[in-house]
């Protein structure tokens, strides 16, 4: 008896994250005792947790039943499964911010059943600002994982009142950026590149608007978003530092509802509605900056254009009880023109076709086929220097995803996948007759990349429990072209020579891969827990960018014969405690991170519309390694967090900085985040932020010489990164005013003020250095501050 | 591709994003003194010109200290050798007999302070100048109403061309760092180039505008090309300080830096026009 109890315990533990928590909770208390006796073989409840008002199916929702100790978390489409011996049990339905629900059931055989739960009457006082439950960072295997929803991402004080998913995601630990204004985020001491960021799990190539302003995720569509920094399942690979998964909203299956928002950058709106209710839904959201309205006002400006828009679609439909089809597109583009002078414009899209299938109680199905593209265009317009430049890199991929609820002590995720590339890095066309320009096609690139996984999670008790699997890829560059090696002493532009002829019949370059991935989690009591993780990651497509933000205009390169994949073995050990009931929750974690076959770049590397790209290449070796402190407040008037990461990020490159180790530039010794949000009252609230962290790395010059009258900065000793930009730091506020509630009337406003960069601080985002304009012999150290003063705003927001 | 960005930030600017950048005070390491040449070669009938001077720390704004007593000689591919002597401190002059011509191959070696430096170039093929000529234009804000000189010359067929162009306007070089105008013929090769505006303020009546437009070798565009980078890195999109390459080399061997600059062969070819 008690045996068995012990096992549906393990079980609840593995079948994710949160209900294991709930077991570990209710085990000590003295053999609790089950409310029916097992009468046969187990049975199965199954179906899908939904919120009761959208029809959104609800992503890590829980079921558990106390009297077993047993319980089952939603996956990503909202299916949960769960096994127990055959009886009458009180299940209870919980979800953050939702109203637990609780009905008993006779279970005799297995049974199909969905839930729908409320949200707590009025979300105001209570603001529950991260995690899907209460002690989930606690109970679950996963490490390294944080998850946002998108009513904390509009919690935070926005930068001109443009709530954003990764500028929120910046204000956890271990994750950094070169500066604000640069696109992307940095992991654990990783390449924004190494990122892979899913939409609808469409692979996103370029997160940013307006250079990385801003993100190109509209909050409004955005339901769930979790970033996985260790310890990351097999289920995922391609990117060495993270995942970061984020899953746009299904639409309201219950009525006509929407929301929007008008700010001083954009104005959004998002609409959605049922197609037959409980049955299907969709919703369409879009935004659009508008500054280039007001240059339209100004003469000297009316030729010219600068803004962004995104605009997301997407559908479901349930074609009976056990399957379900999810349509979803996303466009986004941000435009400039410059009168004839100049355009560039560049852009994301994607298409998700998924169809979910419940093949029985304990057996899912995901299939997806999906596309995405990012592309860019620029050039002059007409004229005689008139000429387009254009780039791109598409993939189309399949894949299939079963879970597999196999026993109570075990979960299997298992599956395959194929992502079919074209790089197209650079074409160039004149746009009339008389223009100076040719033709210049960069040879195209095509390759393949297969993976197939598995994964178990398995429960040895309550105390003990791992995820371990494993990814097998395979990378085929079946390029059609010629391919060079390349001589000389490294650090200097080096030599084509030995060129070979490929066709997809001979793939440039074949590297099957083997990607183990563990991670195991040991309870020390019921509120504390250590967790170890461990992953390697393959990385076989690469950003190249030797600026220090990376541009619109880099292009995507694949592994060729001479680029090889990227390779990172990381180890992360992690010790999670709640306080108080799990009002507080903490967690301090160490990481540490071998990465091989890193690219860098010679000095003064042209990386774009360069046919011998990689002439250019330097490779090394990378590490990282670094400790992650973090606490949050859960409950009461003031929530938030405090994040704090001290970490180390060096690289070594045959031909750079005397083959020696140097600081990568987005290394940063110290980073500091502190999140809070303060009900006033069930109106307003608070809220503000104060980020601190060490400048970048950057190569000062101790040396200058003149040439033909032009003084140009020099380094003996060819050292690079030696020295720091001065320290970052910002506080913003904000405050969040909503309009009195009217029962009766479904449009609900509300207002935001924030003031970005409060006290006006001059944040370096680099140190550069010039002769100066009216006396050229002299010279002179220069700080660009993106923001050169407080940014005030006032955002008006609405949902009907 | 600066130029680009440069308007690319005047666009954030538009948007009320406003950026700034300041001067600030900053200690920087300060390193020994390398050998710094600038030197030339070119097809016109002259002989080669040197200027020897020393590194010195960045913020230092004196004139460079000069190299004075090194012992200069230029060899051709013909073995032809001429000797360079020194006329004013640090500015060297050869006596004729080794003059540039097209296709011609060059050393140069420098003896000073008890090291021996080696650099090597080349004159190559250059195309002509038809003519520099006048364009009126007034569609701001790309141009403001006025005149405007334009380049129009063939492009060689055949990619491996290289050019600097120099502009003068009423003898005066365009010289700031943003004015150093640097190509290859990758995108426009074998092409005529015509109606390529060389000014970007409108001129004005007298105003006489030259251009010169250099062959230069390839690596000598590639020193011009890193130099361009380096003396414009500024912005959002900069890239991390490094040195700019040199054909300068110790005879000693060593892969440590020892001297910095560049001896350069090049054609030049120039026309003018003066706005009436």
């Amino acid at each position: 008896m008690k045996s068995r109890f012990l096992l549906l315990a393990g079980a609840a533990a593995l079948l994710g994250a949160a209900p294991s928590a709930l077991v570990a909770q209710t085990l000590p208390a003295a053999d609790p005792a089950p409310a029916a006796r097992p009468t046969g073989p187990n049975v199965t409840l199954s179906g899908y947790l939904k919120d009761a008002a959208t029809g959104e199916a609800l992503i890590g929702a829980t079921v558990f039943v106390k009297s077993l100790g047993a319980g089952a978390t939603a996956n990503e489409y909202g299916f949960y499964s769960l096994t127990v011996p055959p009886g009458r049990y009180t299940f209870t339905y919980t979800y953050v911010g939702y109203a637990p629900t609780e009905e008993t059931l006779d279970l005799t055989a297995n049974m199909a059943h969905s839930v729908k739960l409320g949200t707590k009457g009025v979300e105001t006082a209570e603001v529950v600002v991260l995690g899907k439950a209460p002690d989930q960072n606690v109970r679950s295997v996963e490490t390294g994982v944080s998850r946002l929803d998108a009513r904390a991402i509009k919690l935070v004080p926005a930068l001109l009142g443009e709530a954003d998913v990764v500028r929120a995601i910046q204000l956890l630990p271990g994750v950094s950026t070169v500066g604000e204004g640069a696109t992307g985020f940095n992991v654990r001491g990783g390449g924004i590149d190494q990122n892979l960021i899913l939409m609808d799990e469409a692979p996103v190539y370029n997160s940013s608007h307006l250079f990385g302003l801003f993100s190109v995720f509209n909050p409004d569509a955005v339901k769930d978003l979790k970033l996985v920094k260790g310890g990351i399942p097999a289920a995922y690979g391609g990117r060495l530092s993270s995942l970061l998964d984020i899953r746009m909203k299904d639409g309201n299956s219950q009525r006509l509802s929407g929301t929007g928002g008008v700010g001083l950058v954009s104005s959004r709106l998002s609409v959605e509605a049922p197609i037959v209710k409980d049955k299907g839904s969709f919703i369409l959201a879009g935004r659009r900056s508008y500054a280039d309205l007001f240059l339209k006002l100004i003469p000297d400006q009316k030729d010219n254009r600068a803004y962004f828009y995104d605009f997301s679609a997407k559908a479901n439909y349930a074609l009976g009880e056990r399957d379900k089809l999810f349509l979803s597109g996303y466009f986004g583009r941000d435009v400039f023109k410059f009168g004839d002078l100049f355009q560039n414009n560049w852009g994301n899209q994607t298409g998700t076709l998924r169809w979910n299938h419940v093949f029985n109680s304990r057996l899912f199905l995901n299939v997806t086929a999906l596309a995405s593209r990012y592309d860019y265009s620029l050039g002059v317009p007409t004229g005689t220097q008139g000429f387009e430049w254009t780039s791109d890199i598409t993939n189309y991929s399949g894949k299939a995803d079963f879970e597999f609820f196999r026993s109570p002590q075990s979960v299997m995720h298992f599956g395959v996948s194929s992502i079919f590339y074209t790089f197209q890095p650079g074409n160039v066309v004149p746009t009339e007759a008389r223009s100076v320009f040719r033709e210049l096609r960069l040879q195209e690139q095509r390759a393949t990349e297969w993976a197939a996984y598995i994964d178990e999670e398995r429960s040895f008790g309550p105390v003990f429990s791992v995820q371990y699997g494993l990814r097998a890829t395979m990378f085929e560059n079946r390029s059609t072209g010629t391919f060079y090696d390349y001589v000389g002493q490294r650090g200097q532009q080096l030599t084509p020579v030995n060129p070979q002829s490929y066709s997809p019949s001979r793939p440039v370059g074949s590297y099957p891969n083997l990607e183990p991935r563990l991670s195991a989690r040991y309870a020390l009591s019921e509120s504390s827990s250590l967790k170890l993780g461990y992953n390697r990651m393959v990385q076989y497509i690469h950003l190249i960018s030797n600026t220090t933000a990376a541009t619109p205009l880099d292009v995507w390169l694949p592994s060729t014969r001479n680029v090889k994949p990227e390779r990172a073995d990381q180890i992360s050990l992690g010790y999670f405690r709640n306080f108080k009931n799990n009002a507080y929750e903490a967690s301090a974690e160490v990481f540490g991170k071998q990465m091989d076959n890193q690219i860098d770049y010679i000095a003064g590397a042209n990386t774009l519309l360069n046919e011998n790209l990689e002439a250019e290449l330097l490779y090394g070796r990378g590490r990282a390694y670094g400790a992650e402190f973090y606490v949050k407040k859960n409950e009461g008037r003031l929530t938030g967090w405090l994040s704090y990461t001290l970490s180390r990020s060096e690289r070594q490159i045959d031909g750079i900085n005397q083959n020696k180790w140097y600081a990568n530039k987005y290394d940063k010794t110290h980073v500091l985040a502190a999140v809070g949000v303060y009900a006033l009252s069930d109106r307003l609230s608070l809220s503000g932020t104060f980020n601190y962290s060490t400048g970048v790395a950057t190569t000062v010059p101790d040396s200058r010489y003149v040439y033909q009258g032009l003084v140009v900065p020099n380094v003996n000793g060819d050292v690079r990164n030696n020295y720091r930009v001065p320290a970052y730091h910002r506080l913003d506020v904000a405050a969040t005013l909503k309009g009195k509630p009217h029962p009766e009337r479904r449009w609900q406003g509300s207002w935001v003020f924030s003031i970005y960069n409060l006290y006006a601080r001059r944040n370096a985002y680099g140190i550069f250095f010039r002769q100066n304009e009216d006396n050229p012999t002299q010279t002179e150290a220069v700080r660009l501050s993106i923001f050169g003063s407080l940014l005030p705003s006032a955002t008006y927001n609405f949902t009907f | 591709m600066n130029r680009f960005f440069l308007l690319l930030t005047a666009g954030l600017a538009a948007c009320g994003l406003s950026s700034c950048i300041d001067v600030v005070p900053l200690d920087v390491p300060k390193a020994g003194p390398l050998l710094s040449v600038d030197g030339q070669l070119t097809d016109q009938g002259k002989p080669a010109t040197v200027t020897l001077a020393l590194t010195q720390p960045y913020f230092n704004d004196t004139p460079p200290p000069p190299v004075t007593g090194a012992t200069l000689f230029l060899e051709d591919d013909l073995g032809r050798r001429d000797t360079l002597r020194e006329q004013t401190p640090g500015f060297y002059r050869g006596q004729g007999t080794v003059l540039g011509r097209i296709g011609g191959r060059y050393t140069l070696t420098i003896v000073t302070a008890g090291q021996t430096y080696r650099a090597e170039t080349e004159i190559r093929r250059t195309p002509e100048v038809d003519s520099i000529s006048l364009e009126f234009r007034n569609d701001p804000p790309s141009y403001d109403e006025g005149y405007y000189a334009t380049y129009n010359g063939p492009e060689l067929p055949g990619v491996g061309d290289y050019y600097r162009f120099k502009v003068y306007k009423n003898g005066v070089l365009f010289n700031k760092p943003e004015e150093l105008i640097v190509s290859s013929d990758e995108l426009v090769d074998g092409k005529y180039i015509g109606g390529l505006i060389v000014n970007e303020d409108p001129l004005v009546s007298g105003d006489k505008i030259k251009v010169e437009m250099l062959s230069v070798p390839r690596d000598y565009y590639f020193f011009l090309n890193e130099l361009n980078r380096q003396i414009n890195n500024v912005g959002l999109f900069a890239t991390s300080p490094a040195n700019v390459r040199t054909n300068v080399r110790s005879t000693q061997g060593g892969a440590t830096q020892t001297a910095v600059g560049y001896f350069a062969g090049y054609t030049v070819r120039a026309d003018s026009v003066v706005v009436p």
